[in-house]
């Protein structure tokens, strides 16, 4: 399986094989096309702006001191929620995968309030927390909580039962099997939850952002969106959208460092 | 003669099953002496596995003792080292780090703990795979990697459980080989469960024999064959001779055990139609 996997990533490497082939040739229709009907006089004006005035909007964002302010806002807010929101989610998954008593009370719970919007908490956590990033960064450990806890309890039961005997024929402590065996043995789960959550966090504090507060990037887009600034509008919805494929890359890559090896 | 440094005095372990509780193993009784290679050969499903994680200290036991030097163990001991049947060595570490295991669980600094996993991976022969991971090695070789652990835990009682079970014919020889060659350059007390006659009469001094459900000892046989040992005592006269003496007592079992897995197919199968 591993060696596979060496080879499909080795052959993506050459640069003109035809996956990448098929994958330039995509982005090029879709810009195209988007050009084509930018141009084509059908829509109200600025619905579909031209290329270039969103390249120019992306260069106005990205050389403006005060995206990066609102950029680091969003950012800080979904970092907090994934580490209270995971945190959390990672120590109830090891109960829950840990314990059949516990998991048969909680998990069918979990497993119903998992897929539900958590943005109707939205009022909620106004109440409790204010207008400011405390709400948005509650509404994302909300929503991160529940894929990180039932990704962990997952993979907690899957663990390879001999792995535990082992460690607990060397007399390790608790502590010790946690941090040596449970853990790290569960890293791809881990990863994985992780990755759901960082998912629904970035949406759970985006869509809080564009409902009521006054900083962040969910603020200025619906912001640009409700004056007009359509290019700018689009420009940064391109900044997140790379930035989001990065940040879910860079948790795909750490988890994956040991995937290669068995 | 020296004490024994394992006693096992009158175990039982019975399981509950959707048939009530069975008894996996009834009454069994033995020792092992310090500096001895036993070996306890059964067929499968006879209980061997389950003594094995009886005196592991893995599995409580219903009725009976277990003592270590004269002390009664109450779970895992420090003088017990285990090496399982099943495939072992965590993925995530390298063989170094998986062979230092046991020596980081005792707060040891890391290049000293190195340096004695360094020692005995060299003894199961695996030097020059140091930071491999276990995934890119083979099945023999990551059993290796599994009983080098063990052996850095330097356990006065090595217990090993149909290491090579899952190995092909001419790996489980030559690790046969590696494993006689370390315990008598340790002296080191082991306890060998197999179900591979050949294996426990070359590398024996003794053979306890399992009866098939409930597991009890059936007979325990002295093996005198000459020492140092290594595979090619196979092809003596006297070799055989012990060979055919353990499969006689065994085969007895074993058939049992062939009729009870018949009966058992037979019975389910008129059931389902
Ligand atoms: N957890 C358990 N619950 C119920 N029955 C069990 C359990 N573990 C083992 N048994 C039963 O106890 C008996 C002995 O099992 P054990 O694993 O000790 O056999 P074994 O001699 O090691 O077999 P093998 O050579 O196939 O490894 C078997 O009949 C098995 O079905
Ligand atoms: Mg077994």
């Amino acid at each position: 399986m591993a060696a596979t996997g060496q080879l499909t990533r080795k052959a993506a490497g050459v640069p003109f094989d035809p996956v990448t082939m098929l994958r330039v040739a995509i982005v090029a229709a879709t810009l195209i096309v988007w050009e084509a009907l930018s141009r084509s006089g059908w829509f109200y004006r600025d619905v579909i702006p031209s290329l270039w005035s969103i390249a120019k909007a992306v260069y106005a964002l990205l050389t403006q001191g005060t995206f990066y302010f609102d950029l680091g806002v969003t950012a800080a807010e979904i970092g907090a929620a994934l580490l209270i929101g995971g945190g959390l989610g990672l120590v109830a998954g090891i109960l829950l995968g840990g314990s059949r008593f516990l998991s048969q009370a909680y998990e069918t719970y979990l497993y119903y309030l998992g897929p539900t919007p958590k943005i109707i908490f939205f009022p909620v956590m106004i109440m409790w927390f204010g207008v400011g990033p405390e709400s948005k960064v509650a509404l994302g450990a909300l929503s991160c909580f529940f894929p990180v806890a039932l990704s962990v309890a997952a993979g907690m039961r899957q663990i390879d039962k001999v792995l535990i005997r082992v460690g607990r024929s060397f007399r390790a402590r608790p502590w010790q099997m946690i941090v040596k065996i449970y853990l790290p043995a569960m890293r791809h789960p881990i990863v994985n939850g992780i990755r759901l959550g960082f998912g629904v966090a970035l949406i759970g504090t985006l869509l809080a952002e564009t409902k009521l507060s006054n900083m962040g990037i969910g603020f200025r887009i619906i912001n640009a969106y409700s004056t007009f600034d359509i290019p700018r509008m689009y420009a940064m919805l391109i900044v997140l959208f790379v930035l989001a494929i990065a940040v879910n890359a860079l948790i795909g890559r750490l988890g994956g460092l040991g995937a290669v090896k068995r | 003669m020296a004490d024994p440094i394992l006693v096992v005095d009158d175990i039982v372990v019975s399981f509950d099953t959707t048939e009530g509780p069975i008894a996996a193993v009834d009454h069994v009784t033995f020792d092992v002496r310090p500096g001895e290679f036993l070996s306890v050969i059964g067929p499968s499903g006879c209980g061997k596995s389950t003594v094995f994680n009886v005196i592991g200290g893995l599995l409580s036991h219903s009725h009976g003792i277990v003592s270590v030097s004269g002390e009664a163990i109450n779970g895992p001991h420090k003088s017990i080292g285990m090496v399982f049947q099943e495939e072992s060595t965590f993925p995530w570490r390298t063989v170094i780090d998986n062979v230092a295991f046991p020596l980081e669980l005792n707060g040891l600094p890391r290049r000293e703990r190195n340096e004695r996993a360094k020692h005995f991976i060299a003894m199961v022969g695996l030097a020059g795979f140091e930071n491999r991971y276990p995934g890119e090695l083979s099945g023999g070789m990551r059993q290796r990697v599994s009983l080098a652990r063990t052996l850095a835990s330097e356990p006065k009682i090595l217990l090993m459980d149909e290491p090579f079970a899952a190995l092909d014919e001419q790996t489980r020889l030559l690790l046969g080989d590696k494993v006689l060659q370390i315990q008598q350059q340790l002296h080191q007390t082991t306890l060998l469960i197999t179900h591979n006659i050949t294996e426990a009469v070359q590398m024996s001094d003794r053979i306890l024999v399992m009866t098939y459900r409930p597991g009890r000892v059936k007979r325990i046989v002295e093996i005198h064959l000459p020492r140092p040992r290594s595979s090619d005592i196979v092809s003596s006269d006297a070799f055989g001779h012990y060979v055919a003496e353990v499969w006689s007592d065994l085969r007895e079992e074993a058939s049992r055990g062939m009729e009870d897995a018949e009966r058992h197919a037979l019975g389910t199968a008129g059931e389902a139609s």
